[in-house]
């Protein structure tokens, strides 16, 4: 699923269990929320330009503002990086979730 | 105490995010022209992508299959054929058994959006079997997905001072310890009446917070989605209850996209259900007739595929 490319790659168990605990409005809730999506979106992105040749930077923005949700993306970066990013992707959330804990 | 924890966890995340997005910006000065000049912000990527989405009118693998959109939709006679096909497959079935076939049939192998065409051969199939009128987009409304995963929510305080033993029999999920998006459902107690004990009793929690215009269109989505009945279905055991949205959420980067009541939950998938794949449509019902809770539609529900 869909509504990013990566979405299935970013689950951090335990997080929302965290937040709830530590607000008391829906308000202050999907403030830290939204906090967290800057943090999963900005450090995905890392991820794949890190591993990205720069010369392939532009197209895969072009496709990426256009088709966010394309998982068809996965599989050109997978194919320009030569490695397998859903992987990276993974491991770069783990990282992210052990930083939250 | 608590007071200090919850400061120190906030300014934690917010001063972590801040520092992401420097480092992104001097690491990608030539992303960060890029998004600027297109006017994108990542914090609000996933509205912008539910905005394309809700455009094109589908999901998939757009770079490496051609669309299938609003040209796909089918013709009503189209569906009523479909329809009439499925139901004649097996012969005289149980109407939950029914639901179940059709729609392992219909349904995608993988949770997902549904394409417009997909959610109109649903909306037919449902109201045929259970003879709710069940709609993905209602009034020009339409969530960021009808098909999704749905997850165990906790009771909510319907008014100051309400405490989890005025809500039994499910105890094991808790109350949560904040108030809903739409705040305390009554003033006080004296003013709780049947039907908001019934709202909060089965409540569903949708991804408001994710629609593409949900800011821009205040005060009218957040009037429009208050106590709006759906129709969840659990698509591996038929299982089926009307619910009132109460609350928004789950965040995305739980892996769901719903939420349900204890009471929900318990109906869709007993004790042990904390998430499994469900279809959530509006109720179309200008008239109020149709009551929250299980979808009696059959004789006997299907316990037997609980995920756990």
């Amino acid at each position: 699923m869909t509504t990013l490319f990566y979405d299935h790659l970013i689950i951090i168990k335990d997080l929302d269990k965290k937040i709830k605990k530590y607000t008391s409005s829906n308000d202050e809730m999907q403030e830290l929320w939204f906090y967290v999506e800057e943090l999963i979106h900005h450090r995905v992105l890392d991820c794949c330009l890190g591993n990205l040749p720069q010369k392939h930077h532009h197209e895969f923005l072009e496709m990426f503002h256009n088709h966010p949700h394309d998982t068809g993306l996965l599989g050109y970066l997978n194919e320009k990086i030569g490695k397998d990013v859903e992987k990276l992707i993974k491991a770069e959330m783990k990282k992210l979730s052990n930083e939250l804990k | 105490m608590q007071k200090t924890a919850n400061s120190n966890f906030r300014d934690l995340l917010k001063l972590k995010s801040i520092e992401t997005k420097l480092h992104f910006e001097k690491k990608y000065p030539h992303v960060h022209k890029y998004f600027l000049e297109k006017g994108l912000e990542l914090g609000k990527l996933r509205q912008h992508s539910a905005k394309l989405i809700s455009a094109g009118a589908l999901t998939g693998t757009l770079l490496l299959s051609p669309p299938t959109g609003a040209g796909q939709l089918p013709t009503s006679t189209e569906i009523v054929r479909d329809i009439s096909e499925l139901g004649n497959k097996e012969g005289h079935e149980l109407p939950q058994k029914e639901l179940i076939e059709s729609l392992k049939v219909m349904l995608p192998s993988e949770v997902r959006p549904l394409a417009r065409d997909e959610e109109k051969r649903l909306e037919q199939m449902i109201k045929d079997v259970t003879s709710i009128p069940a709609k993905a987009a209602l009034e020009g409304e339409h969530l960021n997905t009808s098909y999704g995963y749905i997850g165990a929510e906790q009771h909510l305080k319907r008014y100051p001072g309400d405490i989890l033993e005025n809500h039994g029999p499910y105890y094991k999920e808790g109350m949560a310890p904040g108030l809903g998006a739409w705040g305390y459902f009554s003033r006080s107690k004296a003013d709780l009446t049947l039907n908001l004990i019934e709202n909060e009793k089965w409540y569903a929690v949708v991804q408001t917070l994710y629609l593409s215009d949900w800011s821009e269109r205040q005060p009218y989505l957040k009037n429009w989605y208050k106590y709006r009945k759906v129709m969840i279905v659990n698509t591996k055991n038929g299982n089926a209850v009307v619910a009132a949205i109460a609350d928004s959420g789950p965040a995305a980067f739980t892996g769901k996209h719903f939420g349900g009541s204890p009471e929900v939950m318990e109906y869709l998938g007993g004790a042990r259900y904390k998430k499994g794949a469900v279809l959530l449509f509006f109720v179309d019902d200008p008239e109020n007739t149709i009551k929250l809770g299980p979808v009696k539609y059959n004789k006997i529900n299907n316990y037997d595929h609980t995920i756990l």
